[in-house]
């Protein structure tokens, strides 16, 4: 009987474990999780079978045809998958604003403009010509066509099993079917699609959908130049996982990720995607939504594409009436040590203390806590002419830190390519900036910035004990030199990284004093995580003072009297930990006052009746994040 | 007895052992894990994560350690590197796990590359571990530091910061579920055939059957959303208090954090967890009160000429109560646990959601510290209800 018991017991917790393990084993389509891994080198050495052959060298039997390709932009109603995606709560001008061209958003600056690219309209009978066309047809009562062989044009789409994707998957597969394609649709787990081993690493795909993020500098250099391309063979570096190689796309991606000057920049990206819309590796779609929701009478709350932290301009937000303002998080911050906690939530709960020097509204920069960015055309940045011999530190042109050796290949200071002789030099162009931030940037104790705080950051965030998870930084830093008013960072020879205005280092308060009596200096990097003064309660140069965090519960945040900007328009911030499920009831009760795009996705019909009424107000931006569909261009 | 107690307390702790064993084991082999999405992270050359980066972040979560060492680690804080006897080391250079496992591409057998691990380029050895950071052991009561939620701080801390909330809204609706759905059950099967049984009957099915979220959220929307946008008398729909001050119509100013405002918003999740729990026991006990009502003994009760309350509490009742005993002493693991959904659609701070999001972020030491604490519960209530049947049923005796 008691065996029988005990039995019973074990088994119920196994089957419970087993449960509970089964549930958190497949992440959910969180925005992280859906988007896609950027690898530029396999961090774990692999290698490919001796014996097996070059692979992925055989051009897919259908995809690698480019009137397929063609035919499939073509058979692709972006605007009704956007809304389709949406739950149709978005008007056809919303749902054109948020369609895609390219790699790049149109309203974003390196957009190569409609004019210069081939655009894929929604136009069936074009789509279904180009696939006669590639001998694909179809026969007198078929549904799906086939070639001269009676092979049925039919091809797996792989994604993930978010709802989002589910839905307008959905919606593809039948727009597919119109033009007689069959699209097999699996939806994977997307701890398999985006595993470090699995799915979109190996090329596990024909079709595969998934969603980048853009960013204010578009990057691209590791998705579509011909050396990226991942295979058995470099050990799966690169993200170039269509196999795309286009030579002339390939030489201006790279120029374009390696020029300081932006029109030269503009004019490479154009080059990039004109020849990406000629040749269709990928089919962009829509950039996503990001939804915001207020209270009606809440005024300064403005998100903005390109800058994901709306609170950039907290100090403004003001509710009639309220002394508080109360922001739904449906994520608690893990910590306020951003170093290692970079988490959405932890960085924008922390960006009311600590909030960015700069910000990236409408994909570019502004200066905000510095006083100007400092740029080669403003004199703020200058970038030299060094010689540079064996033993150095330098970028070799992988782009990698390296200690230079002869027989390296590096960029020299007139963009070639040379090999390190051996005893000799090599000139190489190194960036010098100088950051300064504005005038009277005070703590929250009121002790003035100092070039202690700016040193202490650097040796922080270079301490590999610190938790930091990369010092990529560290290792392309030559120098620095610090000043109360900011400091000047000299790079190793061939850093020449498009984003050299934007700052690397922020500011740690050197003088606060813990509650063990130790001072922030002293007290070495393996620590700071655990720090309560870190941690749980930074002291603040920015807007506001966090005055109170109960766990699971909120985050009270009242006004800074040291902020160098005066006093902020709302004494007190409250961050309201909610859950998905209650949000748009909390809104509507006027418990919370905001629910970001981290909590929203869509807009519900709730919250939709309850705009049209006038009771709250609602925000509906593209997103930086969108969604496309990869082609396999090479099989194994 | 005191034999037999000891007995069950040893049996126990071999039971949570295993639990222990069996849920830590199949934690680390679980898909995912803390390393998962470390290489999404990579953003060109602006960030970029090495071999080393990776091999430093896997020792931080102890991944480069085999799982017995871990275990044994998280378990009872050892080893913390050799054991030393008369200052003389011992098993310094036993391997303890793998920094840098070695990895190759093959080919299986449908064609498609795997990455096996084949080896290891850089082994752990016991003497490497000296100064890594390590809890004094489960068993000690340390539940060690959390890896996501609460970032490198203590779990006890979370735990903590749950559990007075968890007790408030599990202990409230159970005492409430008692005290109702015990009477109500047993009125049902006095009464059995009649209007008041059928309308219970019907409702305690609806109520077994009703899903948590639907029913919340219709509550939410009844007696929330709805009478406050017309202006009348409302409940707050979620959260455990509010932020500032508000006005209900009829009941007044609440001020933010009173007794009445936190009295105000444990009614709907209360509410919600007690009726679905009222329609579960109320039915068991109707059918455990049929069951003694038909016996002989009751009918003897009746025939001495015993009242009609003296036979249904003193007679009737108590033997009704037996099996019922097993279920109330399963509320104890429930109300540590807490109630996962309902505390979602209330966005009650509960240690249900916290559950949950260890499990989601793979935050492993916060879940293993539930689960363990879950196991222990679970085998003190086994051993209560044992004891308890020897109260309630004078005919059980433990040997």
């Amino acid at each position: 009987m008691l065996r029988n018991r005990m039995f019973f017991v074990l088994s119920l917790l196994v089957l419970a474990s087993m449960i509970l393990t089964a549930c958190g084993g497949t992440p959910t389509a969180a925005p992280v999780a859906t988007e896609a891994p950027v690898a530029t080198e396999a961090p774990v050495a692999t290698e490919a079978p001796a014996d097996a052959p070059a692979s992925f060298t055989t051009p897919h039997p259908v995809l690698g045809d480019l009137k397929v390709r063609q035919a499939l932009a073509y058979c692709t109603n972006k605007i009704d998958l956007v809304k389709g995606a949406y739950n149709n709560s978005l008007s056809d001008e919303q749902a054109a604003g948020l369609v895609m061209n390219t790699f790049i958003p149109t309203a974003h600056w390196a957009y190569a403009g409609d004019a210069n690219i081939t655009i894929y309209s929604y136009d069936v009978e074009k789509g279904k010509a180009l696939l006669d066309e590639a001998g694909w047809t179809l026969q007198e009562g078929a549904d799906f066509r086939t070639n001269a062989n009676g092979d049925e044009l039919a091809i797996k789409f792989t994604t993930t099993s978010a709802a989002f994707r589910q839905t307008w998957a959905a919606i593809w597969e039948s727009q597919m079917a119109d033009c007689g394609i069959r699209v097999v649709r699996l939806h994977a787990p997307s701890g398999w699609w985006f595993g470090d081993t699995t799915g979109l690493a190996r090329r596990d795909f024909e079709l595969g959908a998934f969603a980048w993020v853009g960013q204010a500098d578009p990057g691209g250099q590791t998705l579509y130049a011909c050396d990226q391309i991942p295979t058995p063979e470099n050990g799966w570096a690169g993200q170039n996982s269509m196999g795309w190689c286009n030579q002339l796309a390939s030489d201006n991606i790279k120029k374009a990720n390696n020029t300081l000057i932006k029109d030269e920049r503009i004019a490479a990206y154009t080059i990039v995607q004109q020849e990406f819309t000629k040749d269709v590796p990928s089919i962009p779609l829509f950039n996503r939504t990001d939804t915001f929701a207020s209270a009606a009478d809440l005024t300064g709350f403005a998100p903005t594409p390109g800058e994901s932290y709306y609170m950039y301009n907290i100090g403004t937000w003001e509710k009639a009436g309220a002394d508080t303002i109360v922001i739904g998080y449906t994520q608690e911050p893990a910590s306020l040590y951003t170093l290692v906690e970079s988490g959405f939530s932890a960085v924008a709960a922390d960006y009311l203390l600590a909030p960015a020097f700069t910000t990236s509204l409408n994909y570019d920069f502004q200066a905000v806590y510095i006083k100007q960015l400092p740029t080669l055309e403003n004199g703020g940045t200058l970038n030299n002419d060094v010689e540079v011999k064996e033993g150095d530190k330098a970028m070799d042109a992988s782009g990698n830190p390296v200690t230079i050796a002869a027989g390296m290949q590096v960029i020299n200071s007139a963009g070639e390519t040379v090999e390190f002789p051996a005893g000799g030099t090599v000139t190489m162009k190194q960036l010098v900036s100088t950051f300064e931030v504005v005038d009277g940037l005070k703590w929250q104790d009121g002790e003035p910035v100092v070039a202690a705080d700016f040193e202490l950051s650097k040796s922080i965030s270079c301490d590999p004990e610190s938790g930091a998870t990369t010092f990529i930084t560290c290792d392309k830093t030559a120098d620095t030199t610090f000043t109360d008013s900011g400091y000047t960072q000299t790079w190793i020879p061939g850093v020449q990284d498009p984003l050299y205005f934007i700052p690397v280092w922020g500011i740690y308060p050197s003088h606060q004093v813990l509650a063990d009596g130790r001072t922030l200096k002293d007290v070495p990097a393996k620590e700071w995580t655990t720090l309560p003064e870190i941690a749980e309660k930074p002291l603040s140069y920015g807007p506001y003072i966090l005055t109170e965090w109960v766990k699971g519960q909120s985050m009270t945040f009242e006004a800074n009297p040291n902020w160098v900007f005066g006093a902020p328009k709302t004494p007190k911030i409250v961050i309201s930990m909610i859950t998905a499920e209650s949000a748009e009831a909390l809104l509507l009760q006027g418990e919370v006052d905001i629910l970001d795009s981290t909590t929203l996705v869509g807009l519900p019909e709730t919250l939709a009746a309850a705009a049209a009424e006038g009771k709250i107000k609602t925000f509906i931006n593209p997103s930086a994040t969108w969604e496309h569909i990869d082609i396999a261009l090479f099989v194994r | 007895m005191t034999a037999y107690l000891i007995r069950r307390v040893l049996q126990g702790l071999l039971v949570i052992l295993i639990s222990a064993v069996a849920t830590y084991v199949m934690l680390s082999f679980a898909p995912g894990g803390p390393m998962a999405g470390l290489r999404q992270t990579q953003q060109g050359n602006r960030v970029r994560i090495t071999e080393e980066d990776i091999a430093r972040i896997r020792a931080s979560f102890e991944l480069d350690l085999t799982v017995p060492i871990r275990f044994s680690r998280w378990l009872i804080g050892a080893p913390t590197g050799p054991l030393v006897i008369g200052g003389k080391e011992y098993f310094a250079d036993m391997v303890v796990g793998c920094r840098k496992p070695l990895e190759a591409e093959v080919l299986n057998s449908s064609g498609k590359y795997e990455t096996v691990t084949v080896g290891c380029k850089e082994v752990v050895y016991l003497k490497d571990i000296v100064g890594r950071r390590t809890s004094r052991g489960i068993l000690f009561g340390d539940f060690g530091l959390s890896w996501k939620i609460l970032r490198d701080r203590p779990v006890s801390t979370l735990l903590e910061s749950r559990l007075s909330k968890t007790l408030q809204l599990i202990g409230l609706e159970t005492i409430l579920s008692l005290l109702i759905g015990i009477p109500l059950g047993i009125y049902s099967a006095v009464k059995q055939y009649s209007t008041f049984d059928y309308i219970f009957t019907t409702l305690a099915f609806m109520g077994s059957a009703m899903p948590s979220f639907f029913f919340g959220l219709l509550l939410i929307l009844l007696f929330s959303i709805l009478p406050k946008s017309a202006g009348f008398m409302y409940i707050p729909a979620g959260l455990s208090e509010s932020v500032r001050d508000y006005v209900i119509p009829v009941i007044g100013k609440v001020v933010a954090g009173s007794a009445k405002d936190r009295t105000l918003h444990l009614i709907l999740p209360v509410t919600v967890l007690t009726l679905i729990n009222i329609a579960g026991w109320s039915r068991f006990i109707r059918a455990s009160m049929l069951d003694v009502l038909r016996q002989d003994y009751v009918r003897t009760a009746r025939a001495k000429g015993l009242s009609q309350n003296v036979v249904i509490l003193k007679h009737a009742l108590r033997n009704a109560l037996i099996p019922f005993v097993t279920i109330v002493v399963f509320t104890i693991p429930g109300l540590f646990s807490g109630a996962i959904i309902t505390e979602s659609i209330f966005a009650w701070p509960g240690m249900g959601r916290l559950y949950i999001i260890a499990l989601s972020e793979y935050d492993y030491p916060v879940a293993m510290a539930i689960f363990f604490i879950l196991a222990v519960l679970t085998v003190i209530a086994t051993l209560l209800r044992d004891v308890l049947y020897t109260i309630v049923d004078p005919r059980i005796r433990l040997s």
